[in-house]
């Protein structure tokens, strides 16, 4: 005698499973188009509520420089480190100007920082949102015939889109700071190497990668978290959820750009 | 005037209003009471144009409200006060949560804001609290500075969603006399939700009451306390039994 056949029910279980998965999938994603439709209709003509936007510039880019500064001084003299024992093997002093910067610019600088960007502006406006539309606060503003769309989110998003090419600049920057400083500590390179290195091999467009892709995060970054902000449900443990899928979606939708802006940028 | 024309509204397969039809007189006080969850705090949404009804109608000083736009809802808006149950105050000190309205939809000047402001927290007797912080202060205060947001545009039409909930007896009796004595001076229409029957009914000109989304009363006050039907009888009385 075979196996006993599997109840109808667990057969069933996986295309359904697949299904709701899809629907929610399908879900979240003409939400985030219908918002950033609503967006746009805000902008043209611009319609900015210009205190919130200086507000939230401040709150999500000022307030997030020590802890970008911080991550970037780190991740510089971090790939020295992991870079040094192939540099002294293959003698490549000359190169790691150019390894560094290289890699800082089009890769490194955008993503980690759109990651920390992420864990902390996006978490916390997604927080702040959700929290607003748990307690009747974003149902408020429309009693007072405020737009919600135009006052809380065409500011947040502006702010967040300006700040994430604003901080990659700054934490490009600063994990080259980092890197040249490991360098001349750990393999004795000197900064003028280091930097003539850089400026020999280093195209423009291989700086301007990184800030397109810093583009793309913060438009990633401010939509799904103003997304999951406003669709957020069930009181506190609602807002919970909402900061889980939004850093979680935004992580996600982070690294899927990645992958294809540095196919088409190529 | 507000009107409500056979409206129904349903969350997937939970029926919220079903069939829900009353009118409110001009410079009335309608108080709509009912158990927990039988569409209250919706009906009032949906009389605000926050929630948009599966089909009925609902006229705003005889404007129906079902073709208009957000935009255009907006404009209606202007004519509601509203307090919500859970105070939705903003994450900013109390002169600020009051003068909101004001400085977003009036060209009006910082001491003028500031004059209207000053008025409204003496009439709701919390005068001098103008830089503290909502979140500080008690129930019947976050109240009271609701009641003074909602009022302060001068709107024709204020609905308090359960303005006395969580109150002592003392602050909630305030709270409505706060409320009466705002509808007289600017002669507005008012709509009360409250689950303080025996309060509420003190103020209220005529009653409307919702149960399982269904609207099974709408008369006056002495209807109301007068009324046969069971389920209206055991609200209105506070009776252990009955259908409810």
């Amino acid at each position: 005698m075979g196996a006993p056949a599997a109840p109808v029910g667990v057969l069933l279980a996986l295309p359904q499973r697949v299904g709701a998965f899809l629907l929610a999938l399908a879900t979240q994603i003409g939400g985030v188009t219908i918002l950033l439709g609503q967006i746009l209709r805000r902008l043209n003509p611009a319609r900015i509520d210009r205190h919130e936007l200086f507000r939230n510039l401040n709150r999500m880019g000022v307030r997030s420089v020590p802890i970008i500064s911080a991550t970037a001084a780190f991740t510089g003299g971090i790939m020295v480190v992991q870079a040094a024992p192939f540099v002294e093997q293959f003698n490549a002093k000359g190169f790691i100007g150019w390894a560094a910067t290289f890699t800082t610019f089009r890769e490194l600088g955008p993503l980690l920082i759109g990651l920390i960007f992420n864990g902390r502006v996006g978490a916390n406006n997604t927080a702040e949102l959700g929290t607003m539309q748990v307690t009747d606060q974003v149902d408020a503003l429309r009693a007072l015939a405020i737009d919600p769309i135009a006052y809380l989110v065409v500011p947040r998003v502006l702010a967040m889109i300006s700040m994430m090419v604003v901080l990659t600049i700054l934490g490009d920057a600063i994990a080259l700071g980092g890197a040249m400083l490991t360098a001349d500590l750990l393999l004795d390179v000197d900064p003028r190497i280091f930097w003539a290195s850089a400026i020999e091999r280093l195209e423009t467009w291989d700086f301007f990668v990184g800030l397109i892709k810093s583009l793309l995060f913060g438009v990633m970054i401010a939509l799904m978290s103003c997304y999951y902000g406003l669709a957020t449900r069930g009181g506190a443990p609602g807002v919970g959820r909402a900061v889980n899928a939004s850093v979680v979606a935004s992580a996600a939708g982070v690294f899927i750009a990645d992958y294809f802006s540095t196919f088409v940028l190529d | 005037m507000i009107r409500l024309e056979d409206v129904h509204l349903a969350f997937g397969d939970n029926t919220v209003l079903d069939g829900v039809s009353l009118e409110v007189p001009p410079a009335c006080i309608y108080a709509l009471i009912g158990p927990g969850a039988a569409g209250k705090s919706v009906l009032f949404k949906v009389v605000a144009g926050l929630l948009r009804p599966a089909s009925g109608k609902v006229f705003v000083d005889d404007e129906e409200l079902g073709p208009l736009n957000e935009i255009e809802l907006a404009r209606v808006r202007k004519k509601i006060g509203m307090l919500f149950q859970n105070y939705a105050l903003f994450d900013m000190n109390v002169a600020e949560n009051i003068a909101f309205p004001l400085r977003r939809l009036f060209d009006l000047s910082e001491e003028e804001i500031a004059e209207r402001v000053a008025e409204r927290l003496e009439r709701v007797a919390l005068p001098g609290t103008e830089h503290r912080i909502p979140q500080s202060m008690s129930g019947g205060q976050k109240k009271r500075i609701g009641v003074a947001r909602a009022t302060i545009a001068r709107p024709p039409i204020v609905l308090y969603d359960e303005p006395t909930a969580g109150l002592d007896p003392v602050t909630s009796q305030k709270i409505y006399d706060l409320v009466q004595e705002e509808q007289r001076a600017q002669d507005t229409t008012v709509m009360v939700i409250s689950s303080d029957v025996a309060g509420v009914l003190t103020i209220a000109d005529r009653v409307g009451m919702l149960h399982e989304g269904r609207l099974i009363f709408d008369g006056t006050t002495d209807d109301a306390k007068a009324s046969t039907d069971p389920a209206v009888r055991q609200f209105v009385h506070g009776l252990t039994e009955g259908p409810l």
